[in-house]
Protein backbone atom coordinates (compact mmCIF):
# COMPACT_ATOMS: atom_id res chain seq x y z
CA UNK A 1 0.00 0.00 0.00
CA UNK A 2 2.54 2.63 0.70
CA UNK A 3 6.33 0.89 -0.15
CA UNK A 4 9.84 3.12 -0.49
CA UNK A 5 12.34 1.63 -2.37
CA UNK A 6 15.91 2.76 -1.73
CA UNK A 7 14.92 5.94 -1.50
CA UNK A 8 17.04 9.55 -0.94
CA UNK A 9 16.36 12.56 -0.03
CA UNK A 10 18.91 15.12 0.79
CA UNK A 11 19.40 15.22 4.84
CA UNK A 12 16.47 12.70 5.48
CA UNK A 13 16.73 9.55 4.04
CA UNK A 14 19.74 7.42 2.11
CA UNK A 15 18.78 4.44 -0.07
CA UNK A 16 16.16 4.27 2.53
CA UNK A 17 13.42 1.11 2.17
CA UNK A 18 10.18 0.50 3.89
CA UNK A 19 6.52 -0.38 3.16
CA UNK A 20 3.26 -0.90 4.66
CA UNK A 21 0.82 -3.55 3.93
CA UNK A 22 -2.70 -3.71 3.42
CA UNK A 23 -5.26 -3.23 7.15
CA UNK A 24 -1.51 -2.61 9.26
CA UNK A 25 -1.00 0.22 11.67
CA UNK A 26 2.13 1.27 11.74
CA UNK A 27 4.11 3.99 13.73
CA UNK A 28 7.45 5.75 12.39
CA UNK A 29 9.44 7.85 15.17
CA UNK A 30 11.82 10.15 13.70
CA UNK A 31 15.15 12.10 15.33
CA UNK A 32 13.28 15.72 15.31
CA UNK A 33 10.08 17.41 14.14
CA UNK A 34 12.10 18.96 11.06
CA UNK A 35 12.53 14.94 10.22
CA UNK A 36 8.61 14.49 10.45
CA UNK A 37 6.74 16.99 8.78
CA UNK A 38 9.57 15.93 5.15
CA UNK A 39 8.60 12.32 5.78
CA UNK A 40 4.69 13.53 5.78
CA UNK A 41 5.91 15.43 2.82
CA UNK A 42 7.19 12.52 1.23
CA UNK A 43 4.67 10.25 1.60
CA UNK A 44 1.89 12.48 0.53
CA UNK A 45 3.91 13.19 -2.67
CA UNK A 46 4.98 16.71 -2.01
CA UNK A 47 8.30 16.55 -1.65
CA UNK A 48 10.07 14.70 -4.58
CA UNK A 49 12.63 12.03 -3.62
CA UNK A 50 16.62 13.19 -4.96
CA UNK A 51 16.68 9.22 -6.00
CA UNK A 52 14.28 5.80 -5.57
CA UNK A 53 10.56 5.09 -5.45
CA UNK A 54 8.02 5.34 -3.79
CA UNK A 55 4.72 3.51 -4.68
CA UNK A 56 1.67 4.74 -3.00
CA UNK A 57 -1.51 2.21 -3.78
CA UNK A 58 1.08 0.34 -6.28
CA UNK A 59 1.42 3.80 -8.07
CA UNK A 60 4.80 5.07 -8.35
CA UNK A 61 3.64 8.67 -7.38
CA UNK A 62 7.25 10.24 -8.62
CA UNK A 63 5.99 9.48 -12.34
CA UNK A 64 2.02 10.00 -12.20
CA UNK A 65 0.78 12.96 -13.37
CA UNK A 66 -0.63 15.59 -11.09
CA UNK A 67 -4.19 14.42 -11.79
CA UNK A 68 -3.32 11.26 -10.94
CA UNK A 69 -1.73 12.52 -7.99
CA UNK A 70 -4.38 14.52 -6.52
CA UNK A 71 -7.14 11.31 -7.05
CA UNK A 72 -4.24 9.30 -4.97
CA UNK A 73 -4.37 12.01 -2.50
CA UNK A 74 -7.90 11.61 -2.19
CA UNK A 75 -7.65 8.36 -0.91
CA UNK A 76 -5.56 8.94 1.49
CA UNK A 77 -6.50 11.29 5.20
CA UNK A 78 -3.70 13.25 6.51
CA UNK A 79 -4.40 14.19 10.07
CA UNK A 80 -2.32 17.00 10.74
CA UNK A 81 -0.74 17.79 14.31
CA UNK A 82 -1.94 21.45 13.83
CA UNK A 83 -5.13 20.63 12.32
CA UNK A 84 -4.00 21.72 8.68
CA UNK A 85 -7.53 23.88 8.85
CA UNK A 86 -7.88 26.76 6.45
CA UNK A 87 -8.10 30.02 8.36
CA UNK A 88 -10.02 31.87 6.50
CA UNK A 89 -12.73 29.45 6.33
CA UNK A 90 -15.26 28.41 9.50
CA UNK A 91 -14.85 25.23 10.57
CA UNK A 92 -18.75 24.18 9.00
CA UNK A 93 -16.18 24.84 5.51
CA UNK A 94 -13.22 23.46 6.76
CA UNK A 95 -15.03 20.31 7.25
CA UNK A 96 -17.26 19.82 4.23
CA UNK A 97 -14.37 21.17 1.98
CA UNK A 98 -13.12 18.03 0.69
CA UNK A 99 -16.23 16.03 0.54
CA UNK A 100 -17.88 19.27 -1.26
CA UNK A 101 -14.84 19.58 -3.84
CA UNK A 102 -14.68 15.71 -4.66
CA UNK A 103 -17.98 14.08 -4.72
CA UNK A 104 -21.19 15.44 -5.46
CA UNK A 105 -23.42 15.64 -2.23
CA UNK A 106 -26.38 17.42 -1.71
CA UNK A 107 -25.44 20.02 1.13
CA UNK A 108 -28.02 18.24 3.07
CA UNK A 109 -26.30 14.56 2.95
CA UNK A 110 -23.34 15.91 3.75
CA UNK A 111 -24.29 17.82 6.52
CA UNK A 112 -25.89 14.82 8.27
CA UNK A 113 -22.70 12.74 7.59
CA UNK A 114 -20.73 15.87 9.37
CA UNK A 115 -23.00 15.23 12.51
CA UNK A 116 -22.82 11.78 12.55
CA UNK A 117 -18.68 11.81 12.57
CA UNK A 118 -18.92 15.10 14.72
CA UNK A 119 -20.77 13.01 17.44
CA UNK A 120 -18.56 10.08 17.07
CA UNK A 121 -15.59 12.22 18.16
CA UNK A 122 -16.92 13.91 20.48
CA UNK A 123 -17.44 17.67 18.74
CA UNK A 124 -19.49 19.20 20.06
CA UNK A 125 -18.76 23.53 19.84
CA UNK A 126 -19.77 25.96 17.41
CA UNK A 127 -19.39 25.09 14.06
CA UNK A 128 -19.93 28.93 12.55
CA UNK A 129 -16.62 30.63 13.47
CA UNK A 130 -13.14 30.48 12.07
CA UNK A 131 -10.59 28.19 13.81
CA UNK A 132 -7.96 30.63 14.60
CA UNK A 133 -8.50 31.09 18.26
CA UNK A 134 -9.23 27.22 18.71
CA UNK A 135 -6.77 25.32 20.78
CA UNK A 136 -4.56 22.96 19.33
CA UNK A 137 -6.71 19.54 20.28
CA UNK A 138 -10.16 21.20 18.99
CA UNK A 139 -8.18 22.01 15.47
CA UNK A 140 -6.89 18.48 15.24
CA UNK A 141 -10.53 16.95 15.88
CA UNK A 142 -11.52 18.83 13.25
CA UNK A 143 -8.94 18.00 11.01
CA UNK A 144 -9.41 14.32 12.11
CA UNK A 145 -13.16 14.33 11.64
CA UNK A 146 -12.65 16.19 7.73
CA UNK A 147 -10.55 13.36 7.28
CA UNK A 148 -12.62 10.74 8.42
CA UNK A 149 -15.27 12.09 6.44
CA UNK A 150 -13.60 10.80 3.17
CA UNK A 151 -13.26 7.44 4.04
CA UNK A 152 -10.08 6.97 3.19
CA UNK A 153 -7.79 4.12 2.68
CA UNK A 154 -4.73 5.38 4.46
CA UNK A 155 -4.97 7.94 7.21
CA UNK A 156 -1.56 9.95 8.18
CA UNK A 157 -1.81 10.74 11.63
CA UNK A 158 0.70 13.33 12.30
CA UNK A 159 2.00 13.55 15.83
CA UNK A 160 -1.36 13.76 16.93
CA UNK A 161 -0.69 13.27 20.51
CA UNK A 162 1.14 16.17 21.35
CA UNK A 163 0.45 17.53 23.72
CA UNK A 164 -2.83 15.90 24.97
CA UNK A 165 -3.82 15.39 28.29
CA UNK A 166 -4.32 11.62 29.47
CA UNK A 167 -7.92 12.22 29.25
CA UNK A 168 -7.59 13.57 25.67
CA UNK A 169 -5.23 10.78 24.44
CA UNK A 170 -7.59 7.88 25.59
CA UNK A 171 -10.28 9.28 23.68
CA UNK A 172 -8.42 10.51 20.68
CA UNK A 173 -6.86 6.92 20.89
CA UNK A 174 -10.03 4.99 21.16
CA UNK A 175 -11.57 6.47 18.24
CA UNK A 176 -8.52 6.01 16.04
CA UNK A 177 -8.55 2.27 16.61
CA UNK A 178 -12.27 2.63 15.82
CA UNK A 179 -12.05 4.02 12.94
CA UNK A 180 -8.96 2.14 11.50
CA UNK A 181 -11.49 -1.13 11.66
CA UNK A 182 -13.79 0.71 10.09
CA UNK A 183 -12.77 -0.19 6.53
CA UNK A 184 -11.43 -3.29 5.67
CA UNK A 185 -7.54 -3.34 4.67
CA UNK A 186 -7.39 0.15 5.98
CA UNK A 187 -4.02 1.90 6.88
CA UNK A 188 -2.92 3.86 9.75
CA UNK A 189 0.71 5.32 9.90
CA UNK A 190 1.28 7.38 12.68
CA UNK A 191 4.09 9.95 12.19
CA UNK A 192 5.93 11.01 15.53
CA UNK A 193 9.18 12.32 16.99
CA UNK A 194 10.60 11.09 19.81
CA UNK A 195 12.44 7.89 21.05
CA UNK A 196 9.71 5.65 22.68
CA UNK A 197 6.42 4.54 20.74
CA UNK A 198 3.09 6.25 21.93
CA UNK A 199 1.39 3.96 24.64
CA UNK A 200 -1.73 2.52 23.18
CA UNK A 201 -1.73 2.60 19.64
CA UNK A 202 -1.59 -1.08 18.65
CA UNK A 203 1.00 -0.78 15.71
CA UNK A 204 1.70 -3.75 13.50
CA UNK A 205 5.21 -2.55 13.03
CA UNK A 206 7.12 0.41 14.80
CA UNK A 207 9.73 2.11 12.47
CA UNK A 208 12.52 4.58 13.50
CA UNK A 209 14.04 6.77 11.10
CA UNK A 210 17.75 6.98 12.10
CA UNK A 211 20.71 8.53 9.85
CA UNK A 212 18.69 8.35 6.39
CA UNK A 213 17.44 4.48 7.08
CA UNK A 214 14.42 2.96 8.66
CA UNK A 215 14.81 0.53 11.40
CA UNK A 216 12.23 -1.51 12.49
CA UNK A 217 11.11 -2.94 16.05
CA UNK A 218 10.09 -0.96 19.23
CA UNK B 1 34.85 46.78 5.35
CA UNK B 2 34.79 45.23 2.15
CA UNK B 3 31.63 46.36 -0.06
CA UNK B 4 30.55 43.83 -3.16
CA UNK B 5 28.34 45.36 -5.51
CA UNK B 6 26.53 42.88 -7.70
CA UNK B 7 26.66 44.41 -11.24
CA UNK B 8 23.17 43.74 -12.99
CA UNK B 9 23.40 44.16 -17.04
CA UNK B 10 20.52 45.35 -19.23
CA UNK B 11 20.31 41.76 -20.62
CA UNK B 12 20.02 40.59 -16.88
CA UNK B 13 17.16 42.73 -16.09
CA UNK B 14 15.38 41.72 -19.79
CA UNK B 15 15.39 38.21 -19.42
CA UNK B 16 14.38 38.40 -15.99
CA UNK B 17 11.51 40.65 -16.85
CA UNK B 18 10.49 38.00 -19.89
CA UNK B 19 10.86 35.20 -17.13
CA UNK B 20 8.39 37.08 -15.04
CA UNK B 21 5.97 37.74 -17.71
CA UNK B 22 5.97 34.38 -18.94
CA UNK B 23 5.27 33.42 -15.36
CA UNK B 24 2.27 35.51 -15.44
CA UNK B 25 1.34 33.75 -18.42
CA UNK B 26 1.78 30.61 -17.62
CA UNK B 27 -0.73 31.50 -14.59
CA UNK B 28 -3.21 33.14 -16.22
CA UNK B 29 -2.88 30.19 -19.15
CA UNK B 30 -3.72 27.69 -15.94
CA UNK B 31 -6.50 29.66 -14.78
CA UNK B 32 -8.39 29.53 -18.28
CA UNK B 33 -7.55 25.73 -18.20
CA UNK B 34 -9.65 25.26 -15.30
CA UNK B 35 -12.07 27.86 -15.75
CA UNK B 36 -14.86 24.53 -16.43
CA UNK B 37 -14.33 23.48 -12.68
CA UNK B 38 -16.27 26.89 -11.54
CA UNK B 39 -18.92 24.49 -11.45
CA UNK B 40 -17.71 22.96 -8.27
CA UNK B 41 -19.21 24.30 -5.16
CA UNK B 42 -16.15 25.23 -2.79
CA UNK B 43 -14.48 26.85 -5.87
CA UNK B 44 -17.26 28.89 -6.75
CA UNK B 45 -17.49 29.94 -3.37
CA UNK B 46 -14.47 31.33 -3.44
CA UNK B 47 -15.07 33.16 -6.96
CA UNK B 48 -18.00 34.92 -5.17
CA UNK B 49 -16.92 35.64 -1.85
CA UNK B 50 -13.49 37.60 -4.16
CA UNK B 51 -16.77 38.96 -6.65
CA UNK B 52 -18.17 40.97 -3.54
CA UNK B 53 -14.46 41.54 -1.85
CA UNK B 54 -12.86 43.04 -4.94
CA UNK B 55 -16.06 44.28 -6.94
CA UNK B 56 -19.55 44.69 -3.91
CA UNK B 57 -17.15 46.40 -1.69
CA UNK B 58 -15.44 48.13 -3.59
CA UNK B 59 -18.34 49.75 -5.41
CA UNK B 60 -19.60 52.87 -3.42
CA UNK B 61 -15.69 54.05 -3.23
CA UNK B 62 -15.40 53.94 -6.81
CA UNK B 63 -18.67 55.64 -7.66
CA UNK B 64 -17.27 58.54 -5.13
CA UNK B 65 -13.75 58.44 -6.65
CA UNK B 66 -15.18 58.55 -10.33
CA UNK B 67 -17.92 61.04 -9.56
CA UNK B 68 -14.93 63.58 -7.71
CA UNK B 69 -12.94 62.89 -11.05
CA UNK B 70 -15.44 63.86 -13.02
CA UNK B 71 -16.32 66.87 -11.78
CA UNK B 72 -12.71 67.97 -11.38
CA UNK B 73 -11.86 67.29 -14.86
CA UNK B 74 -14.31 68.75 -16.54
CA UNK B 75 -13.86 71.60 -14.29
CA UNK B 76 -10.86 72.18 -16.01
CA UNK B 77 -11.80 71.52 -18.81
CA UNK B 78 -14.64 74.06 -19.10
CA UNK B 79 -12.00 76.61 -17.64
CA UNK B 80 -9.82 75.80 -20.57
CA UNK B 81 -12.67 76.13 -23.15
CA UNK B 82 -15.05 78.67 -22.20
CA UNK B 83 -18.97 77.88 -20.67
CA UNK B 84 -20.02 77.78 -24.01
CA UNK B 85 -18.45 75.06 -25.56
CA UNK B 86 -20.23 72.34 -23.82
CA UNK B 87 -20.03 70.17 -26.95
CA UNK B 88 -16.27 70.19 -26.73
CA UNK B 89 -16.19 69.54 -23.21
CA UNK B 90 -18.45 66.80 -23.71
CA UNK B 91 -16.09 65.18 -26.46
CA UNK B 92 -12.90 65.56 -23.95
CA UNK B 93 -14.54 64.40 -21.55
CA UNK B 94 -15.18 60.64 -23.11
CA UNK B 95 -11.56 61.02 -24.78
CA UNK B 96 -10.11 61.60 -21.23
CA UNK B 97 -12.19 59.34 -19.26
CA UNK B 98 -13.20 56.62 -21.51
CA UNK B 99 -9.71 56.19 -23.45
CA UNK B 100 -7.51 56.77 -20.70
CA UNK B 101 -8.14 57.91 -17.10
CA UNK B 102 -11.20 55.72 -16.30
CA UNK B 103 -9.95 52.20 -17.16
CA UNK B 104 -6.21 53.21 -15.39
CA UNK B 105 -7.28 54.85 -12.38
CA UNK B 106 -10.64 52.28 -11.62
CA UNK B 107 -7.22 49.81 -11.92
CA UNK B 108 -5.19 51.83 -9.41
CA UNK B 109 -8.15 52.10 -7.01
CA UNK B 110 -8.38 47.78 -7.09
CA UNK B 111 -4.69 47.50 -7.06
CA UNK B 112 -4.95 49.41 -3.75
CA UNK B 113 -7.42 47.45 -2.54
CA UNK B 114 -7.05 44.07 -4.01
CA UNK B 115 -3.26 43.67 -4.75
CA UNK B 116 -2.33 43.81 -0.99
CA UNK B 117 -5.36 42.01 0.16
CA UNK B 118 -4.94 38.58 -2.34
CA UNK B 119 -0.86 38.71 -2.02
CA UNK B 120 -0.84 38.89 1.71
CA UNK B 121 -3.67 36.46 2.13
CA UNK B 122 -2.02 33.63 0.15
CA UNK B 123 1.36 34.77 1.18
CA UNK B 124 -0.36 33.87 5.44
CA UNK B 125 -1.69 30.64 3.83
CA UNK B 126 1.44 29.91 2.38
CA UNK B 127 3.59 30.43 5.69
CA UNK B 128 0.92 28.78 7.63
CA UNK B 129 1.28 25.52 5.75
CA UNK B 130 -2.83 25.51 4.76
CA UNK B 131 -1.78 25.74 0.89
CA UNK B 132 0.11 22.19 1.76
CA UNK B 133 -2.81 21.14 3.75
CA UNK B 134 -4.86 21.76 0.39
CA UNK B 135 -2.78 19.79 -1.93
CA UNK B 136 -2.79 16.84 0.68
CA UNK B 137 -6.53 16.82 0.33
CA UNK B 138 -5.61 16.37 -3.46
CA UNK B 139 -7.40 19.85 -4.13
CA UNK B 140 -5.57 21.68 -7.21
CA UNK B 141 -4.20 25.14 -5.78
CA UNK B 142 -4.38 27.00 -8.83
CA UNK B 143 -7.96 25.49 -9.19
CA UNK B 144 -9.25 26.24 -5.81
CA UNK B 145 -7.22 29.35 -4.90
CA UNK B 146 -5.99 31.26 -8.01
CA UNK B 147 -8.35 30.53 -10.86
CA UNK B 148 -11.57 32.15 -8.60
CA UNK B 149 -9.45 34.81 -7.79
CA UNK B 150 -8.13 35.44 -11.27
CA UNK B 151 -11.47 35.80 -12.76
CA UNK B 152 -13.21 37.55 -9.88
CA UNK B 153 -10.82 40.44 -10.49
CA UNK B 154 -11.01 40.73 -13.44
CA UNK B 155 -14.55 40.67 -13.86
CA UNK B 156 -14.83 42.83 -11.10
CA UNK B 157 -12.23 45.45 -12.50
CA UNK B 158 -14.74 45.61 -15.80
CA UNK B 159 -17.90 45.94 -14.24
CA UNK B 160 -16.27 49.06 -11.53
CA UNK B 161 -14.44 50.74 -14.84
CA UNK B 162 -17.87 50.67 -15.92
CA UNK B 163 -19.75 52.47 -13.07
CA UNK B 164 -16.31 54.67 -12.52
CA UNK B 165 -16.74 55.95 -15.96
CA UNK B 166 -20.14 56.45 -15.95
CA UNK B 167 -20.40 58.09 -12.59
CA UNK B 168 -17.12 60.37 -13.53
CA UNK B 169 -19.06 60.97 -17.04
CA UNK B 170 -23.11 61.97 -16.23
CA UNK B 171 -22.03 62.75 -12.24
CA UNK B 172 -19.45 65.58 -13.61
CA UNK B 173 -21.55 67.13 -16.53
CA UNK B 174 -24.45 66.97 -13.99
CA UNK B 175 -22.69 68.62 -11.00
CA UNK B 176 -21.16 70.89 -13.79
CA UNK B 177 -24.40 71.76 -15.25
CA UNK B 178 -25.88 73.03 -11.74
CA UNK B 179 -22.77 74.87 -11.23
CA UNK B 180 -22.31 76.78 -14.71
CA UNK B 181 -26.00 76.88 -15.90
CA UNK B 182 -24.68 74.49 -19.01
CA UNK B 183 -27.64 72.83 -20.57
CA UNK B 184 -27.63 69.04 -19.73
CA UNK B 185 -28.15 68.27 -23.31
CA UNK B 186 -25.76 70.01 -24.44
CA UNK B 187 -23.02 68.20 -22.77
CA UNK B 188 -24.80 65.06 -23.77
CA UNK B 189 -24.85 65.91 -27.24
CA UNK B 190 -20.82 66.10 -27.34
CA UNK B 191 -20.60 62.79 -25.80
CA UNK B 192 -22.87 60.97 -27.62
CA UNK B 193 -21.21 62.30 -30.71
CA UNK B 194 -17.53 61.27 -30.19
CA UNK B 195 -18.42 58.18 -27.98
CA UNK B 196 -17.93 55.45 -31.29
CA UNK B 197 -17.73 51.43 -30.26
CA UNK B 198 -13.52 52.05 -30.77
CA UNK B 199 -13.48 53.89 -27.13
CA UNK B 200 -15.93 51.71 -25.56
CA UNK B 201 -13.79 48.48 -27.06
CA UNK B 202 -11.03 49.90 -25.66
CA UNK B 203 -12.23 50.75 -22.15
CA UNK B 204 -13.30 47.03 -21.86
CA UNK B 205 -9.79 45.40 -23.09
CA UNK B 206 -7.99 47.53 -20.64
CA UNK B 207 -10.61 47.09 -17.32
CA UNK B 208 -10.09 43.24 -18.94
CA UNK B 209 -6.34 43.15 -18.92
CA UNK B 210 -5.96 45.22 -16.10
CA UNK B 211 -8.06 42.97 -13.78
CA UNK B 212 -5.70 39.77 -14.95
CA UNK B 213 -2.40 41.60 -15.16
CA UNK B 214 -3.62 42.60 -11.24
CA UNK B 215 -5.26 38.90 -9.69
CA UNK B 216 -2.46 37.43 -11.69
CA UNK B 217 0.65 38.97 -10.25
CA UNK B 218 -1.21 39.27 -6.87
CA UNK B 219 -1.02 36.00 -6.49
CA UNK B 220 1.73 34.88 -8.18
CA UNK B 221 3.47 37.02 -5.22
CA UNK B 222 1.58 35.71 -2.73
CA UNK B 223 2.43 31.65 -4.12
CA UNK B 224 6.24 33.13 -3.28
CA UNK B 225 6.25 33.49 0.21
CA UNK B 226 7.74 30.73 1.52
CA UNK B 227 8.20 30.17 5.36
CA UNK B 228 8.44 33.60 7.14
CA UNK B 229 6.04 35.72 8.13
CA UNK B 230 8.59 38.84 7.47
CA UNK B 231 7.81 38.00 3.60
CA UNK B 232 4.55 39.06 3.24
CA UNK B 233 4.78 42.83 3.75
CA UNK B 234 7.66 42.28 0.84
CA UNK B 235 5.50 40.37 -0.90
CA UNK B 236 2.47 42.84 -0.80
CA UNK B 237 4.44 45.78 -1.73
CA UNK B 238 6.40 43.79 -5.09
CA UNK B 239 2.96 42.70 -5.87
CA UNK B 240 1.74 46.88 -5.58
CA UNK B 241 4.63 47.70 -7.58
CA UNK B 242 4.75 45.26 -10.44
CA UNK B 243 1.05 45.47 -10.70
CA UNK B 244 0.97 49.38 -11.16
CA UNK B 245 4.13 49.09 -13.55
CA UNK B 246 2.44 46.01 -15.73
CA UNK B 247 -1.13 48.50 -16.00
CA UNK B 248 1.03 51.35 -17.04
CA UNK B 249 2.68 49.31 -19.99
CA UNK B 250 -0.07 47.99 -21.02
CA UNK B 251 -2.34 51.02 -21.18
CA UNK B 252 0.16 52.45 -23.21
CA UNK B 253 0.25 49.62 -25.57
CA UNK B 254 -3.49 49.14 -26.00
CA UNK B 255 -3.80 53.32 -26.74
CA UNK B 256 -0.99 52.77 -28.86
CA UNK B 257 -2.98 50.11 -30.87
CA UNK B 258 -6.05 51.70 -31.18
CA UNK B 259 -5.67 55.18 -30.72
CA UNK B 260 -2.07 55.50 -32.49
CA UNK B 261 -1.53 52.56 -35.31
Amino acid sequence: MLKLECASLKGLLECASFSIVKGEICEVLTETDFDRNLLLKVFTGLAALDSGKIYIFDKDILSITSAELNETRKRIGVVLNNGGLISNLKVWENLMLPLAYHMSFHKQDIEEKIRVILSKIGYDDDLNVLPGPLPDYKKRLIGFARAMLMDPDMIIYDSVFEGLSSDSRSRVLETVNAFHLEKKGRVSLFLDPGESPIRGIKADNTYRLKEGKFYEGN
Amino acid sequence: MILSVKAVSLKDVIVDAIEYLWEIFGLLYNSFKNLPYLRISPVLTVFLRQIYFAGIETFGKMVIIGLLAGIVIIAQITNLTGVGSAVLTGKILIWVMVRELGPLLAAVIIITRSVTAISAELGAMNVEGEIESIEMMGIDPYRYLIMPRVFAVSLSSVVLTFYFEFAAIFGGITVTSIFWSVPFEEYTKGIFSSLSFKEVTASFIKSLLFGMTIAAVSCSQGLKVSKSITQIPQATTRATIQSLFLVIIFDGIITFMFFVC
